[in-house]
């Protein structure tokens, strides 16, 4: 069974049977999971921080890392497998986001992340059916092609499903 | 039922440790002094063949992408910086701490050592972007030992995680080091304290193991030092670079405004340079040795 592993900043989707998308501990950033049961597809990219506009030059080698062009990287992305170019007919599932506890504002890059992200799934009328974020735990998750089945895990906690 | 373990004890898991070499240790004490340069470096480095041999293997790594090798010792060091000579030095010597698997902690293999490498990369950004007067390369230094308390402790802790969460979740435990405390009497930072005094490592470095999640704790002089490896250590866990079931289960103390000045811009900066700096790095210090890193 083949595997895509995304680490933070990177995005992928994919079509193929038997295949898994995975990305390793989520701590603040957040993942913005796209299913399409229609072009039986999944995408998936790893965001980091809430906004390019603290490192343009970055969000050009790489839109993933930041809310606000990792999301259109994703859909362009998976419009080369035949998907609606603008999400259309998309299910959107979000995790991560945690923080350390008694943070302070500056601190909330997971909860502004979400916030990020949900913004500008919004300009695309795009809204999570289901989604884990918060806490002050550090997520792993696994998305199936097959079955758009999404597990997480944590270390110590049993595994879990969203 | 977890047993309390008690000083005499940990001092046992030390004696069983091996010493830092006397290059390391020279070396800890000269980024330590404010009046160093980077020949001092270079002179303690001299003293010690294998760790010469090891600095060049390092350079001529694929990690660097040298075209031409270098062969001179002060080049070598002058192109890697001090931090990674001190980094090479600790690494190997207290290998057997830092790639040790915390099942304490359920942590994965070698991810002790990726998260100290971690927050000796934020240590060093935080002290960068927030325009401290602290040296940068101390910072990184201090960074990489914060942690190492719990490879003392860890098989101490064996079979407790899950349950720790759960009192975490209850409110019945405050954070992972009241969970420690509780559950076998000893924290890591005391642990790593314990250690720094038998390693006699620089007042400096012993004050940021001890007092890295109680910053406001530490000596006035030594705080702005352990304030920044504090915001280091919440933001490699932040990044994803936890050591195991613990990460992020640790309290931020957001008095360090008092001391340092880090806009939420900075620290989003700090975050991607994190990133970037920690694959770099983390090639550059596999590239040679045998271990698991
Ligand atoms: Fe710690
Ligand atoms: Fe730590």
């Amino acid at each position: 069974m083949s595997q895509i592993i995304l680490g933070v900043g990177d995005y992928g989707a994919s079509n193929r049977p038997g295949e898994d998308i995975k990305t390793f501990a989520l701590g603040s950033c957040v993942s913005v999971i796209l299913l399409d049961p229609k072009n039986r597809t999944v995408g998936m990219v790893h965001v980091a921080l809430p906004e390019s506009s603290i490192n343009q030059a970055k969000s050009l080698e790489k839109p993933g890392y930041f809310a606000d062009t990792g999301i259109p990287a994703l859909l362009k992305e998976m419009a080369r497998f035949g998907c609606n170019p603008k999400g259309k007919g998309m299910e959107v599932k979000l995790c991560g986001g945690a923080n350390v506890m008694d943070t302070n504002d500056t601190f909330q890059i997971g909860k502004r992340n979400g916030l990020s992200v949900k913004k500008i799934l919004w300009k695309y009328g795009m809204g999570a059916v289901a989604e884990d974020l918060g806490g002050n735990f550090s997520r792993t998750v696994t998305v199936s092609v097959d079955t758009g089945e999404i597990i997480l895990s944590s270390p110590a906690r049993p595994n879990w499903k969203l | 039922m977890t047993e309390k373990i008690d000083r005499e004890e940990i001092q046992k898991v030390i004696k069983s440790v091996p010493l830092l070499s006397a290059s390391a240790a020279q070396l800890l004490r000269t980024t330590t002094d404010p009046d160093h340069d980077l020949m001092d470096i270079v002179k303690v480095v001299k003293t010690d063949a294998t760790l010469t041999a090891r600095v060049l293997k390092v350079v001529n790594s694929a990690a660097f992408g040298l075209i031409n090798e270098i062969s001179s010792l002060d080049r070598a060091i002058s192109y890697l910086g001090e931090r990674l000579i001190v980094g090479i030095a600790i690494g190997d010597c207290a290998a057997q701490l830092f790639d040790k698997e915390l099942k304490g902690y359920e942590g994965e293999h070698g991810a002790l050592w990726r998260h100290d490498l971690r927050t000796a990369i934020a240590s060093r950004e935080v002290v960068v972007q927030s325009n401290s007067d602290i040296n940068p390369d101390l910072a990184f230094t201090a960074g990489l030992l914060h942690d190492i308390g719990k490879a003392l402790i860890s098989d101490y802790l064996q079979g407790t995680a899950g349950e720790v969460l759960e009192k975490i979740e209850s409110e019945e435990f405050d954070d992972y080091l009241s969970a420690e405390e509780e559950l076998i009497g000893f924290d890591h930072p005391r642990a790593g304290y314990e250690l720094a005094l038998a390693w006699k490592l620089p007042e400096a470095i012993a004050e940021v193991i001890r007092f890295h999640h109680t910053p406001a704790d530490a000596r006035e002089e030594f705080q702005e030092l352990v304030y920044a490896v504090h915001l280091g250590d919440n933001i490699a866990m932040m990044g994803g670079g936890g050591t195991g079931a613990d990460s992020m289960r640790y309290k931020l103390d957001t008095n360090y405004t008092r001391l340092i000045d880090l806009q939420p811009d900075a620290l989003a900066k700090v975050m991607l340079t994190v990133n970037e700096e920690f694959i770099k790095l983390e090639r550059s210090f596999s590239a040679t040795g045998d271990s698991n890193r």
